[in-house]
C-alpha cells in the first residue's frame, strides 16, 4: 500500500515540477504580434499589456520566416495598461 | 489497497500536480505574475501580500495532502481555495469586471473563462470526494483502535 502511494505522491511531484519546467515561457512570448489592421505590431506581455478576449477572431501571431501564423485563436487582442512592480500611490501634494 | 484507497491518492495526487504545478509555473514567471496581479479588479495594495500568499498557500495545500496526519486539513483547504477560484470565474463568466487577465501559471494560463470554469467545477468536485473518502478512513480507524483498545 505504501509503495503505491508513494508512487502516486512521487508522480505528481515529478509531473508538476517537470510540467512548470517544460512550460515555462521561452522566447515565444516576446515574439508574438497582433494585427492592427494595417500591420503587426509585438504584442507585449499576455495579463500585463495586453489581454485575449473571447471572440471568433485572431489574438495573437508568431513570425515564421515573413509570414504570419495565428498562434493564440478565438480571441480579440485588447490591450490594457499596468506595470510589473506594484503601484505606489502617488505622494500628496501639500497646499 | 482497496479500490476506495486506490481513488483516494488518485485525488490527492491530482490536487497536488494541480497546486504545485501552479505555484513553481508563478514562481518561475514572477514578474509576469506580479503584472498579472496588478490587473485584477483588486487594489493594487493588496499585489505585494498576494503574489506571495497564493503560491505559498498551493505548497503548503500540497505538502499537507502528503502526509496522513494532515490530509484532511489539506483537502478541505482545496476545497476552499477551490471554491473561491470558481467563484471569482464565475463572477468573470457573468461580466462582473470590465476584462481580467487570468494570473494562472504555465498552460492553464492558455484556458479561456469557460475551460477554466470547468476546470474548477471538477476539482471541487475531487477534493468534495476526497474528504468524503478521507473521513470514511479517518473514522474506520478509529472505530478499529476503539475494538482493538476494549480487547486488550
Amino acid at each position: 500500500m505504501k509503495k503505491i502511494k508513494m508512487t502516486f505522491m512521487t508522480l505528481a511531484i515529478l509531473l508538476s515540477v517537470g510540467g512548470a519546467i517544460a512550460s515555462r515561457p521561452k522566447a515565444l512570448q516576446s515574439g508574438l504580434y497582433y494585427y492592427n489592421g494595417t500591420g503587426y505590431m509585438p504584442a507585449g506581455t499576455l495579463g500585463v499589456t495586453y489581454v485575449c478576449e473571447s471572440s471568433p477572431n485572431v489574438c495573437t501571431y508568431t513570425k515564421s520566416g515573413n509570414n504570419y501564423i495565428p498562434y493564440q485563436t478565438m480571441s480579440t487582442y485588447t490591450p490594457i495598461g499596468a506595470t510589473t512592480t506594484p503601484t505606489k500611490p502617488e505622494p500628496k501634494k501639500g497646499k | 489497497m482497496s479500490k476506495k484507497q486506490v481513488t483516494l491518492e488518485c485525488v490527492c495526487a491530482l490536487l497536488i500536480l494541480l497546486f504545485l504545478y501552479a505555484s513553481i509555473s508563478k514562481f518561475l514567471d514572477f514578474k509576469t505574475f506580479v503584472g498579472q496581479m496588478n490587473n485584477q479588479p483588486l487594489p493594487n495594495s493588496w499585489t505585494p501580500f498576494l503574489v506571495w500568499s497564493i503560491p505559498l498557500l498551493e505548497i503548503s495545500i500540497s505538502a499537507a495532502l502528503l502526509f496522513e496526519y494532515t490530509r484532511l486539513i489539506g483537502l478541505y483547504a482545496s476545497l476552499v481555495l477551490m471554491v473561491a477560484f470558481t467563484v471569482y470565474t464565475g463572477l468573470v463568466l457573468f461580466h462582473f469586471f470590465a476584462y481580467v487577465p487570468c494570473s494562472c501559471g504555465g498552460v492553464i494560463s492558455k484556458l479561456t473563462w469557460p475551460e477554466h470554469f470547468v476546470l474548477n467545477i471538477t476539482y471541487v468536485s475531487l477534493s468534495i470526494l476526497g474528504i468524503i473518502l478521507q473521513r470514511r478512513k479517518y473514522f474506520k480507524t478509529i472505530i478499529f483502535l476503539n475494538i482493538k483498545h476494549n480487547l486488550v
